[in-house]
């Protein structure tokens, strides 16, 4: 190869030859693990059904500890494509599903339910764009906010809380905006007869999911082929054709679209004498050319695919199909929906669990959160300290925070006025978006097409519509931010 | 109305996102090679993408041969700085990790 990258020089101030302790970034980190392992073992020591919500946490640890290490952001996938042309990203999540979607295929042979396909609709294109139109201003998606909040990026924080109140707000509230619902939306949800306390025909979000979603269906590429064969649906309806071959595709066409050019002018080829060997080692060198981010996808992908697993193992082993049961044996009541559940994915997700955050502190304050299909009758509010996916997004922060300061890449910062209007604003609209279109880039993409359900591709093209209009418009506002100063061109 | 244009005119000139200096100055690396940095932009806690759109705009501002200086503590920008100079007709000179952050030296190369 040649050499066209450039060198890594660490010039940090601190002394490398004081032993591993003394240096503080280092203690710091061993004290964030510590607390994780004691908490860990002080939660087993009062009932070792525990161990499930220790699972979230553990994992949680490793998806914070990779997204950090490959500064795995889907938002950049999205804009860094549009805004400036580099596939980095976008090739790293086609690494990281393709791996997800074998690991996952095996789960399913194995037996164990994955993931409930997705009901496909226009609500996922729709929904999937405005949330793609938030994370342009607020610079990162769902899983990029947490892990950056990690590296103590106070901007990102916001984000969050903006999620997290913008989803419980969003699903919880009734107003004007309910007559804007299609009338057939409403008949259709009064006909399911749902308990008179979740007022289903009250609430915009309710008519949406009881009259809307609920009438549409959802398929693995295995159901819709109807495969019975346990290891042709798995690996090559589900991995193969809704994974691995569309994936393969995109990367074809990044390097096609993005990355031929340059790599040709490098390597000095003339496009008429490359052979197909020259395209191939170019797509490997387009896979290559962020290493950090190609062993992120690795690593992203095959513990999401053993979270699945040991999840399965877990609730096979208790004999439940929620973690509601297991908290209503151990005596954790309040925080159930009135099925006795709770949230409780079995893989990686991201944005409910801080619904159900925004949602807990809003009840604290005396708003009534429960008369909702959302929390009431599917999620339910536990309490944070109960709630096992939301220990997976605390873990996730945890996780990025370890490895940040093990890298010296932990620094507070304080965002300006302007980045916090936008990750208010932009958490906002990623919120209610996330809500449209049930779920966010991972739970309605990474961990969809990975698990044989085709409707994620349709997540991921609205998210990429958004990201393409919140690019032009950001690149309007920094035009116009330069024209206001002359010494401050941007 | 006014006074609502005025406070936020304020409130932007309060504190810039990124500084830009366009002075020419000598810079060496660190393993001695001196290099005539043409454009500084000072990104220090901007986040993305709005380094990477400003690496653009100041690419696209420069001369074959001139040196970039970009400065930020924002470890996204910095992974993604030398793919983006492959794609730009520039070249990734060097990413100096600091206390404060980063200084990346792209140079120009077309």
């Amino acid at each position: 190869m040649n050499n066209e990258s450039g060198v890594y020089v660490d010039l940090t101030t601190e002394n490398k030859s004081s032993s591993w302790w003394a240096q503080s970034a280092n203690r710091y980190a061993a004290t964030i693990l510590m607390l994780v392992v004691i908490g860990s073992v002080w939660a087993l020591l009062i009932d070792s059904r525990w161990i499930y919500l220790l699972v979230y946490v553990w994992f949680g640890l490793a998806y914070g500890m990779f997204l950090q290490y490959g500064r795995f952001c889907m938002a950049s996938a999205v804009r860094d494509l549009f805004a400036v042309g580099v596939p980095r990203m976008a090739v790293g999540i086609m690494i990281g599903i393709s791996l997800y979607s074998l690991i996952a295929a095996a789960v399913k042979v194995g037996g164990f339910h994955t993931v409930n396909p997705h009901p496909l609709g226009w609500h996922i294109i729709i929904g999937a764009f405005i949330f793609g139109f938030g994370i342009i201003f607020t610079g990162g998606c769902a899983s990029g906010s947490l892990y950056k909040t990690g590296e103590g990026n106070m901007g990102s924080a916001l984000v969050i809380l903006s999620i997290s109140f913008s989803q419980a707000i969003f699903v919880a509230m009734s107003g004007w905006f309910d007559k804007l619902v299609p009338a057939s939306w409403v008949a259709s949800a009064t006909a399911k007869a749902m308990p008179e306390e979740l007022s289903v025909t009250q609430g915009w979000f309710d008519i949406f999911t009881a009259g809307y979603i609920w009438d549409l269906k959802g398929a693995t590429a295995a159901d819709m082929l109807d495969v019975s064969n346990p290891l042709v649906a798995s690996f090559l309806a589900d991995s193969f054709l809704v994974t691995i071959l569309p994936a393969s595709l995109i990367v074809v066409v990044l390097y096609v679209y993005y990355f031929r050019k340059g790599y040709m002018r490098r390597q000095k080829l003339q496009r008429s004498v490359m052979r197909m060997r020259d395209h191939l080692s170019g797509i490997w060198a387009m896979i290559t050319s962020s290493k950090n981010t190609a062993i992120a996808g690795i690593g992203l992908g095959v513990f999401a695919g053993l979270h699945v697993w040991v999840t399965g193992l877990l609730r096979e082993h208790y004999g439940i199909f929620n973690f509601g049961e297991l908290l209503a044996d151990m005596g954790h009541k309040t925080g159930l929906s009135i099925q006795d559940t709770v949230f409780d994915p079995g893989y990686w997700y991201i944005t409910t669990q801080e619904a159900q955050w925004g949602a807990w502190v809003m009840e604290k304050a005396g708003v009534g959160m429960r008369d909702n299909i959302f929390f009431g009758l599917e999620n339910g509010v536990p309490s944070p300290l109960i709630n096992a996916p939301g220990f997976m997004s605390i873990g996730i922060i945890l996780g990025a925070a370890i490895l940040a300061l093990l890298r010296r890449e932990f620094k507070w910062k304080r965002p300006s006025m302007e980045t916090a209007i936008f990750a208010l604003v932009g958490g906002c609209l990623m919120g209610i978006g996330a809500r449209i279109a049930l779920g966010c880039n991972i739970g309605a993409y990474f961990a969809t097409v990975s698990n044989g359900d085709p409707s994620g591709w349709l997540f991921l093209l609205g998210m990429v519509a958004g990201g393409y209009v919140g690019v032009k418009l950001f690149n309007l506002w920094l035009s116009w931010r330069a024209s206001q100063f002359d010494d401050c061109p941007l | 109305m006014k006074q609502l244009v005025a406070l936020w005119r304020k409130w932007l000139q309060r504190r810039h996102e990124v500084i830009v200096d366009r002075k020419r100055r000598p810079v060496e690396l660190p393993w001695g090679e001196v290099v005539q940095v043409s454009h500084t932009a000072d990104c220090m806690g901007a986040a993305c993408p709005r380094p990477q759109l400003i690496t653009m705009r100041m690419l696209e501002d420069m001369q074959k041969g001139d040196v970039l200086e970009l400065v930020s503590d924002n470890p996204t920008t910095v992974e993604t700085i030398p793919a983006l100079a492959m794609v730009l007709s520039s070249r990734h000179l060097a990413t100096l990790h600091t206390d404060s952050g980063w200084r990346i030296y792209l140079r120009k190369e077309e």
